[in-house]
């Protein structure tokens, strides 16, 4: 099973190390010390079996052999999208529908679909003589299924997700750039539609950027119709939303502007990370995580008990582990020389990085609150256990990689 | 280096370094900041309780109000010495020490918050505990509020702070552990109404009161919406008289309806309790009286079901005439104090006998035996099925929690329960009286003969009138009222209401006594054997009539005798203060000033205006309610 000279012992031991410091930040998280009573919530020892779970998991699919893994793939992501339909039928936990709960444990679809999408995308876009025109609409049309049935539960923070990783993959399958700045243009029209002077020096770009690429002049003209279409019509959008609905979407960006919901928990984060100044408070001794963080600061908001009990010193060391990690995968993606594998390896690496930066970015009051978890470290069953699925997948694919090399 | 690797190592380094320096600035650069920010411990959310609405009967008078109390909240996170915290806490206010330890641990990640550990304390050991309260940094007293009952009742219910069971049901909806929910009765079954929704408030100032200008936004205050206040149909002048008309020493129930609105004027379960007993800490010797044997605690006119006796005659008398078996003219066999079935001898509660009578005079004297003969021509299962279209199967929908249904067995019930042998006929017998089986409970019984008096309309009994305070809404639009049409023809009901009639007013009626000058009364007694002991449950039933149906009268009794001799004394003292006093009873009275609303001073040109325009919701609410006021002008 495990080939002693192409196994990635390293990104194993990185992971492995990750779950290891989320254990310790869940144990912080959910202890409080108050007036000499100390307590505990389960929660960190109910981690450390996640863990343990998690990793027989990756066990088992190093083992499997890789006939049987390929031929699996298949009925595995039509069994998740028929999970993905049934969830919506679960009785809704605070207004969401979400999770299947069966006896105490709770399965959340989504999470799997994450990993069996990439899987599946990667096989159909790395087939031999596809036209890029066809990988880009085949991996959209793909995508789409599970997006549209999270989007329903719904689950909005998680879509960015797919999308990031989709984009990776494209990339990964030799897409050119341009093509994926192509799709991802009218995302930059409404960014840029906030000003005049932004719309006309984005069309600009994006027209002279086309015509340097030697693109078709249909392709050009689509492209700056679309676009000058988004850009022109986002102001009349934004003219015809209703007061609170304006509010909404203001408030999802600057959190600060509703301090008695989102921006109270973003605000206390903030304070919670800056107060940890160089060295941080030492384990245990955050006095900020007392607050008003339940029941996230364990899951979402552990970034925020890292950040006050050990300091700047311990977010870097948190994220150079992190940085260790991610550049092994990117390696690996380097080394695969298996097309649908070295596809499918970008597209976790995204998936892992985007969640990643989305949460720590959160955390410190960068991006809006999402609702994404840190990859490893945040508390949480299925999540950690399709993380640790999906490194097992780069694991494996490494491990059987050819001798071409 | 690939291209792909290449550009995800661009794209990977982009993101290290925009989250590194965000790190920076905000651990290092401004880390001195962030500290003394956390060490001020300010930046909290205060919850702005609202108050919750009052209950008040029909002209306005309060039932249940709120009154100011002293509530004594603590500060985990400031507590010194927990050991010399709980000695005082024991000393002064009897809560022991594991009570201590569970609130300090439920209160563990909000230990900057105030948690209240005792509600509503005397004035007297408010003034002692005071005294002491330097020692203890982290007691405070807040002035905050408490209901008060202004009659022991039944139907009220009362409120008790929130239990860890209810809190974790009710997550979603924004309760805090501090605060209150209706345990009982209209308290809980109107919860959503009476609650209201609680403001918040952030407070970002430091030690210095300085403000920490955290937020970019002002909006940092969410007012508090307060709870709906209820109007009952409960007239307080007619339910107190009906306190006192009940006797003393009898368990019982006595229920008194509008006959053509299903509304409760009063509602009398004996014996009480008061509700404002759980509004402190409850002594251990008022604890043993909630408890005693005849189970004051109880709900008799909803909790608890009887059998009903004669009094369910006429249901009986009504399955016989849809099955055109009976008709004014038909007679049975002739009463001799009894009748012979198979081996088996069921005795008339006459002993010598009614003779041959018509359905109006075995109505009338009560007469079992024409009701056993009868009985053995129904079919059981078509009986119950009756029964059921009557409102005695099931429950009423009553707006109060955990109402007791009704039973009437079938076939298939005997079969279960004695075999698939049994032979239901002598049964039959005893259900065709209201004996055996059946139970129902007084709130049926009631509705049932309103829905007599009402042209056969079955009305559902209810408690609210309407809601006044942030929205006026009347009980059919909190929650529509069930109705249906009991199984009569015109001609039948006609008959039916002849019984009842002579009931009260022929020479051999059960209940002669109850007869009122200017009114014409219908009733039916009722003295129903039990299982609870040898003496009678003493029922009666019946309505009064002026020149249109008036109240619907239900006096049940445990174990207190015969239904003509103790209960329908009790109806006619009803009867007779609600003809005394109809005038008053009935008078409507205007909305007090506290109550009304913006609109209702407005003059009505603007009302219409508001009509034409309607664009957002609140502007829909207040249409309804103008739309009320018109109807109530009429």
């Amino acid at each position: 099973m495990i080939n002693r000279k192409k196994f990635d012992f390293v990104l194993l031991a990185l992971l492995v190390l990750l779950i290891f410091l989320g254990c310790i930040a869940i144990y912080s998280a959910s202890t409080t010390v108050v007036s000499g009573f100390k307590g505990t919530q389960n929660y960190w020892w109910r981690q450390i079996i996640f863990a343990v779970v998690a990793l027989a998991g990756l066990t088992f699919v190093i083992w499997l052999p890789m006939p049987i893994f390929d031929v699996l793939i298949l009925p595995a992501f039509i069994a998740n999208i028929i999970a993905l339909i049934a969830v919506l039928f679960t009785p809704s936990v605070s207004g969401a529908h979400r999770w299947f709960s069966i006896g105490g444990i709770n399965f959340q679809p989504s999470e799997s679909a994450k990993l069996l999408s990439i899987l599946i995308i990667a096989r159909n876009i790395s087939r031999e003589g596809l036209s890029d025109y066809r990988k880009i609409l085949n991996g959209f049309s793909i995508m789409l299924i599970p997006i549209i049935l999270i989007m329903l539960e719904p689950d909005f923070g998680t879509t960015i997700v797919f999308w990031v990783s989709l984009m990776a993959m494209l990339i990964a399958a030799d897409v050119p750039v341009f093509y994926i700045l192509l799709i991802l243009s009218p995302a930059f029209s409404v960014v840029a539609s906030v000003h005049w002077i932004g719309i006309v020096l984005w069309l600009l770009f994006l027209i002279g950027f086309l015509v340097m690429s030697r693109l078709s002049w249909v392709t050009i003209t689509v492209a700056g119709i679309v676009n000058g279409f988004v850009s022109l019509v986002m102001p009349l959008f934004w003219m015809g939303l209703k007061d609170y609905q304006q509010n909404r979407i203001l408030t999802f960006l600057d959190p600060t502007r509703d301090p008695l919901g989102a921006g109270y928990q973003i605000i206390q984060s903030k304070i919670a990370i800056g107060s940890g100044y160089l060295f941080g408070k030492g384990w245990l001794g955050g006095t900020q995580k007392n607050m008003n963080f339940l029941p996230e600061h364990h899951t979402d908001f552990i970034f925020s008990t890292i950040g006050e009990e050990f300091g700047f010193a311990g977010s870097i060391i948190l994220l150079g582990v992190f940085v260790a990690f991610f550049a092994r995968m990117i390696r690996a993606s380097g080394e695969l020389m298996v097309s649908e594998r070295r596809v499918a390896t970008s597209g976790i690496f995204a998936y892992l990085i985007s969640q990643s930066f989305i949460n720590i970015g959160m955390n410190i009051g960068l991006v809006p609150a999402t609702g994404i978890p840190l990859p490893f470290i945040s508390y949480g069953g299925s999540n950690l256990l399709f993380n640790t699925l999906s490194v097992a997948v780069v694991l494996k694919y490494m491990n059987e990689r050819g001798f071409m090399k | 280096m690939s291209k792909p690797t290449r550009l995800f190592s661009i794209f990977s380094a982009i993101l290290l370094a925009i989250l590194l320096v965000s790190l920076f600035r905000l651990q290092v650069l401004r880390g001195k900041y962030y500290q003394q920010v956390a060490e001020s411990n300010v930046l909290r959310i205060r919850r702005i309780f609202a108050t919750r609405g009052e209950i008040y009967d029909n002209k306005y008078r309060p039932i249940v109000q709120n009154i100011p109390s002293h509530d004594l909240y603590l500060t985990t996170n400031k507590v010194v010495d927990i050991e010399a915290l709980a000695r005082f806490l024991f000393h002064h206010l009897g809560i022991e020490n594991e009570e201590l330890v569970e609130i300090v641990q439920k209160q563990r990640f909000k230990s900057y918050e105030e948690i209240l550990i005792a509600d509503n304390i005397e004035y007297e050991s408010m003034l002692k505990i005071s005294e002491y309260l330097d020692n203890f940094p982290e007691l405070n007293f807040r002035i905050g509020s408490t209901r008060e009952y202004l009659y022991p009742n039944h139907f009220s219910g009362y409120v008790g702070r929130i239990n860890e069971e209810e809190y974790e049901k009710y997550r979603s909806e924004d309760y805090s552990l501090n605060g209150y929910i209706g345990k009982t009765g209209l308290e809980r079954f109107y919860e959503v109404l009476l609650r209201g929704k609680d403001g918040k408030e952030i407070v970002q100032v430091d030690s210095r009161g300085r403000s920490l200008d955290l937020f970019s936004h002002e909006e940092s205050y969410l007012e508090p919406l307060n709870g709906l206040s209820l109007v009952l149909t409960i007239d307080n002048d007619l339910q107190n008289f009906c306190e006192k008309a009940f006797p003393r020493h009898l368990r019982g129930a006595l229920v008194v309806s509008d006959i053509r609105t299903g509304g409760i004027l009063a509602y009398v379960s004996k014996p009480d309790y008061d509700p404002n007993i759980f509004m402190q800490r409850i002594s251990p010797e008022a604890w043993k009286e909630l408890n005693h044997k005849s189970k004051p605690m109880l709900d008799r006119v909803i909790h608890a079901t009887y059998p009903p006796g004669s009094v369910f005659k006429p249901v009986t008398a009504g399955l016989g005439m849809e099955k055109k078996l009976v008709n004014r003219n038909t007679r049975f066999k002739s009463c001799g104090g009894g009748y012979q079935y198979g081996n088996r001898y069921f005795r008339c509660w006459l002993h010598s006998g009614h003779g041959r009578t018509n359905i109006i005079q075995a109505l009338a004297q009560s007469c079992d035996v024409y009701f056993y003969d009868l009985s053995l021509k129904l079919p059981l299962d078509e009986f119950k099925d009756y029964a059921q279209r009557s409102g005695f199967y099931g429950k009423t929908g009553i707006d109060l929690p955990n109402e007791r249904r009704g039973f009437f067995p079938d076939t298939q019930w005997y079969k279960e329960n004695y075999g698939q042998n049994i032979q239901t006929s002598g049964h039959k017998i005893n259900l065709s009286i209201g004996q055996g089986e059946i139970l129902t409970s007084p709130i049926q019984m009631n509705a049932y003969f309103a829905a007599l008096a009402n042209n056969g309309v079955w009305i559902q009994p209810h408690l609210l009138k309407q809601t006044v305070g942030r929205s006026r809404l009347t009980a059919a639009e909190v929650q529509p009222l069930k109705s249906m049409k009991l199984p009569f023809s015109d001609s039948d009901l006609k008959l039916i209401l002849e019984g009842l009639y002579a009931t009260c007013n022929s020479k051999y009626g059960t209940a002669a006594v109850v007869q009122v000058p200017g009114a014409k009364t219908f009733g039916k007694t009722g003295s129903a054997e039990n299982s609870m002991g040898k003496t009678t449950h003493a029922w009666f039933c019946g309505h009064i009539e002026t020149d249109k149906p008036e109240i619907a009268v239900t006096v049940f009794m445990e174990n207190a005798g015969g239904g003509g001799s103790i209960a329908a004394p009790v109806a006619k003292q009803v009867f007779d203060y609600y003809i005394g006093n109809i005038e008053d009873i009935k008078r409507t009275v205007a909305i007090p000033a506290q109550f009304r609303t913006a609109e209702d001073e407005e003059e009505e040109p603007q009302e219409e205006e508001e009509i034409v325009q309607p664009e957002e919701a609140e502007d829909e609410e207040d249409i309804i309610e103008i739309e009320e006021e018109e109807e109530e002008e009429q």
